[in-house]
């Protein structure tokens, strides 16, 4: 058995406990597949990821990325935090302020500005688009959207990679004040093949982030997710193909969790080519060994 | 401000195997809230903190937190907590035993043996009847429809938490149960219990039963492997006499169900008391940095 170096960090966090946890093994070479899905199913986060020598030209270090079930081949948080470890123990270097992430879903490039607990870094999501529903859905959206008060904006299924279903309410109050109804969320998720419901609403002029935003996943088994790199992004996307972006600017920041007692930030921009990027700052909150 | 930290695997020979703990070993100036907000984020089990002690008798203070809350006394959160003081030099065994001070008072830690090999038991508030239910009864028939009862009533014990304890004929019933999350519910619910424990005698194998801990609503999950559920269970062996051994000990299987393979040591000593225990297993060791 060999000692490897393990990282724990929080991610999307100005402060450690306010965002996304991550578990990274920094040295995972002859680590195998079994190993992985066992070590992620033991820490019980949402994602535990492990880094690998690149394999592929231009890349600066490789990651496998799993949940406690199964392998995905690519996620947000994830991808952040692991760049952030990356950088943390000298293993790749930024080049022109980028890092190149080698990952099951190919080669991802990733922005980089900053240094240690101020560090911000941000990836490119896959691209999102509206998904076209050939089932009666109005109803169902209806139930699950009974109580709060509605924004401007149409609803949308957003795929990218997940689809979500993405709802703008009439501000961040409203965003801030939903009482879920779980059952009629799962109903609605389940009858259109989205994982969840992304709400969202603009804070008022003069705080610290421009949007207010929830994500519930109740038929995944995660009633509310606290911090949702994938669900943002679906966002953006929406916000983009709407012409909504005006109001917002090309690069805004994200408050969500605080209703689960966390207070996650994420910075979300789209290029000048309808990209979303997804990014914030990470916590190295434990620092130490692993002898699995 | 770094400190001290270790994730342990609990009832576990080999890293993976039993239930994972988190440990902060130098908890001093962290206040509840911190604690809370920590055992929130590991999203482990239960994470808890190591303290000087305020009374001399004890080895060592402990406070132990749920995702959810402060938790006054469990099985494998103190055998944890135990070999992480140990490893880490904190305190030294006295006529092998340590003696942990939590909230529901000073509970001694039986020690034997040394890294790898060390065995630490704990032991268990006292365990009580509270209701011995028919050998067919039919409170119990949703969540185990279909199978065959073994030689011993259900009953409800109370060892702290409560849980309806439940012996099936053999070995592959219990293993090839899947839960009836509902049911198992319903009887938590019902009777303000953690839920249902199902057990049964094994022959021919380094085990002598086989343990699967169901914990009702909110959780509804399978514990990798419970201490205080399987003080518990011995407890009631004990009160009919049907202890596997007449020494008073033996091992249990549990958490292969759930993909885990703990193994979990009960003994009931001459006074009646119940230790269990088990081997622990450092995975990872390092600086927690929160503050």
């Amino acid at each position: 058995m060999r000692r490897r170096e393990f990282l724990q960090l929080d991610v999307f966090a100005d402060r450690p406990g306010a965002g996304n946890p991550l578990a990274v093994v920094l040295d995972a070479r002859d680590l195998d597949t079994e190993a992985m899905q066992a070590f992620a199913n033991w820490t019980n986060l949402s994602e535990t990821t492990f880094v690998l020598p690149p394999v592929e030209a231009g890349a600066s270090y490789r990651v496998r990325i799993f949940t406690p079930r199964q392998e995905l081949p690519f996620a947000g948080h994830p991808s952040v935090g692991t760049a952030h470890a990356v950088l943390e123990a000298g293993l790749a270097r930024p080049v022109d302020g980028q890092l190149v992430q080698e990952c099951a879903a190919g080669l991802l490039p990733m922005t980089v500005a900053g240094e240690g607990a101020a560090r911000r870094i941000a990836v490119r999501a896959p691209r999102g688009r509206q998904r076209p529903l050939r089932v009666p859905y109005e109803d169902a959206l209806s139930a699950a959207l009974a109580g709060p008060a509605r924004g401007a904006l149409a609803p949308a299924l957003i795929d990218n990679g997940p689809a979500w279903w993405v709802v703008e309410l009439a501000d961040a109050a409203a965003v801030r004040g939903m009482v879920p109804d779980l059952a009629a969320i799962s109903a609605l998720t389940g009858l259109t093949g989205a994982v969840g419901l992304a709400v969202f609403g603009h804070a008022p002029a003069g705080s610290d982030h421009q949007l207010a935003v929830r994500a519930f996943c109740p038929a995944d088994g995660i009633p509310e997710d606290p911090v949702t790199g994938s669900a943002n992004a679906a966002i953006a996307a929406w916000l983009h193909e709407c012409g909504a972006l005006a109001a917002l600017g090309s690069r805004y920041i994200v408050s969500q969790g605080r209703e689960m007692g966390r207070d996650g930030r994420i910075e979300v921009s789209v290029d000048k080519d309808g990209e979303a990027w997804i990014g914030g700052c990470t916590q190295t909150v434990i620092r130490g060994t692993l002898d699995w | 401000m770094p400190r001290q930290f270790v994730q342990l695997d609990v009832f576990a020979a080999r890293p993976g195997d039993g239930n994972p703990l988190a440990v902060v070993l130098d908890a001093a100036g962290l206040d509840d809230a911190a604690m809370q907000a920590i055992a929130r984020w590991t999203r482990l089990p239960e994470t808890t903190f190591v303290l000087p002690p305020t009374t001399p008798e004890a080895s060592y203070r402990l406070r132990i937190f749920s995702p959810r809350r402060e938790v006054p006394f469990a099985g494998h959160p103190s055998i944890g907590s135990a070999h992480a003081v140990l490893d880490a030099g904190l305190a030294t065994p006295r006529g092998g035993q340590l003696v942990q001070e939590c909230a529901v008072g000073l509970l001694p830690i039986e020690v034997r043996g040394d890294g790898r090999d060390r065995r630490l038991a704990v032991r268990a508030p006292r365990a009580r009847v509270l209701e011995i239910g028919q050998p067919d009864d039919p409170r119990l028939f949703a969540a185990l429809e279909g199978f065959t009862a073994g030689a011993l009533p259900p009953v409800l014990m109370d060892g702290g938490r409560r849980w309806w304890l439940a012996e099936l004929s053999d070995e592959a019933s219990v293993r090839r149960l899947v839960p009836r999350w509902d049911a198992v519910s319903a009887l938590a619910r019902d009777h303000e219990a953690m839920g249902l424990c199902v057990f049964a005698r094994c022959t021919g194998r380094d085990y002598d039963l086989v343990v699967r801990a169901l914990v009702g609503q909110p959780g509804q999950v399978e514990d990798a492997a419970s201490g205080a559920a399987n003080a518990t269970l011995a407890a009631w062996l004990h009160e009919r006499g049907a202890l596997p051994h007449a020494d008073g000990r033996y091992v249990v299987s549990q958490g292969r169900e759930v993909g885990h393979d703990a193994r979990l040591e009960l003994r009931v000593d001459a006074a009646g008391d119940v230790w269990s225990g088990g081997q622990v297993q450092t995975v990872v060791r390092g600086e927690l940095d929160w503050d």
